[in-house]
């Protein structure tokens, strides 16, 4: 059976495309939430780390192409495969709770943000700053933490219910 | 355990393939042909989510007001919500017509011959890209580097071209930067985007003049590319003291407001180029006293046409 890739791709997909068609538009005070972050997390903490990982990398990529990005291709990629498999380690939790999940969520989120950070530092991106990072770090993880009972629920439950036979 | 160590493989290879592609494209400069394709490819599908989503991110930009009202009825809650969306709507249709024409406006004034276009998607997942894709490309004569306007002024760049989408670098971005001319006295300097903090300009002669309230306009650009010349950009909101440097920094308000784009107009091409400060708005009020020193004499040729 498809049902899990399928699902998975649709995820990632409406996922993306909501974040820089409405998300990112929204007059929102002090950042915004990160849609693919919180799908991707969804998704890896019921298929374990391989498949989390394999997850990350592949939203992360089409993440990184999709217009209007205009930062360097495969640092997201690099960013969201480290996260997914991060989140994946914490499969098998049948019984999470709501406060476990808001944890992974928050860490998830700083950790993306750290990670795309410090490799555009290292390629020396002027977008990154004391201030931009600052930012961008509250910005994310206050709003993902918001959205995270909300999304995390609905994407795991559905992800477990399609065929349980991860990746691996 | 045979299970953890495969994750760690997978994760291994798949770092290294990012490390790879990230290489690529850094030596690349950016525009390669990965970034194409996704123009190509998601740039057509992000204009049909945003036909779709406009109405849907109207209805939820009225969530705020509505929460306010507490009926408990919840035929008159219904009626109500549909009353503020078609009222939401008009509006978003009036603001957008204003600016239309506010475009048109600018556009006669100046003689740029433009192609209209709609913002559909911004920015990206991480927040640190100040970025837009507008509706218009290569099929209807947008190139690389051309400069984007509003009915207020100066939006960006064009930065990679797909057939029908295009990515503007806004203003406010920090790789933004753009040649400008102090429209009181003509002297020269530059513009940069700094992200969340406010936009500066450096005034590339330590003893020129400038004080809170001078307007900038582009200093326009060799084949007019990337930006054309006389483009309002804004005016000066502060500057810094000077101590012992080369250059004379002021921090300085666009006219646009990136937050908030919606109908933009790419520069395909400019006819007579525009009288000299003929397309700025009036000076702000609170600061009338302009102390304009320097005398013109560097000041730049805006005489590039095409």
């Amino acid at each position: 059976m498809m049902r899990r890739p399928l699902l998975t791709a649709a995820v990632i997909a409406t996922a993306m495309l909501l974040q820089v068609t409405v998300v990112n538009r929204l007059r929102l005070p002090g950042g915004h939430p990160d849609l693919v972050l919180l799908g991707l997390v969804s998704l890896a903490l019921v298929g374990g780390p391989s498949y989390g990982a394999v997850v990350g990398f592949a939203a992360g990529f089409f993440t990184d192409i999709l217009p209007p990005a205009d930062h360097t291709i495969g640092r997201l990629a690099f960013v969201y495969a480290v996260i997914g498999y991060a989140a994946g380690l914490l499969e098998d939790a049948e019984e999470r709770s709501v406060l476990t999940t808001v944890a992974v969520v928050a860490f998830a989120s700083a950790l993306g943000v750290v990670l795309f950070a410090g490799i555009g530092a290292l390629l020396g991106d002027s977008r990154i700053s004391a201030s931009s990072v600052s930012h961008a770090l509250l910005g994310a993880v206050i709003y993902d933490v918001v959205l995270a009972p909300f999304i995390v629920p609905l994407v795991s439950g559905a992800a477990r219910r399609v065929e349980p036979v991860a990746v691996r | 355990m045979n299970d953890n160590r495969r994750a760690r493989v997978i994760l291994a290879l798949l770092l290294l393939t990012a490390f790879t592609l990230i290489t690529l494209d850094y030596r690349s400069g950016g525009g390669g042909p990965l970034r194409r394709i996704g123009n190509a490819v998601f740039g057509p599908i992000e204009g049909a989510v945003a036909d779709v989503a406009r109405p849907v991110g109207n209805f939820f930009g009225s969530l705020g007001h509505l929460s306010s009202y507490k009926h408990d009825n919840d035929k008159l809650r219904k009626q109500l919500a549909a009353a503020q969306e078609q009222i939401r709507l008009h509006g978003a249709q009036d603001a957008q017509f204003a600016e239309m024409q506010k475009l048109l406006h600018l556009d006669q004034k100046a003689q740029y011959r433009m192609v209209a276009a709609h913002v559909i998607a911004v920015g990206s997942s991480l927040q640190f890209e100040s970025t837009a894709t507008i509706d218009v490309g290569s099929d209807d004569g947008v190139r690389n580097n051309q400069t984007v306007i509003d009915g207020d002024g100066l939006v960006g760049r064009t930065l990679s071209v797909g057939p029908t989408t295009s990515t503007v670098l806004l203003g406010n971005d920090p790789h933004f930067a753009a040649g400008a001319r102090l429209a009181s006295s003509g002297q020269i300097g530059i513009v940069e985007g700094h992200g969340l903090r406010p936009m500066t300009f450096t005034l590339l002669d330590s003893q020129g003049a400038i004080s809170p309230g001078d307007r900038l306009v582009t200093f326009g650009d060799i084949r007019n590319s990337p930006f054309v010349a006389e483009v309002p950009i804004g005016h000066v909101t502060a500057v810094q003291p000077v101590n012992g440097a080369l250059t004379r920094t002021a921090t300085v308000a666009p006219y646009v407001r990136f937050s908030t784009l919606d109908v933009v107009g790419v520069v395909v091409a400019v006819g007579t180029p525009p009288k000299r400060d003929s397309l700025l708005p009036p000076k702000p009020t609170p600061s009338a006293s302009s102390s304009t020193s320097k005398n013109p004499t560097t000041s730049p040729t805006p005489s590039n046409t095409p």
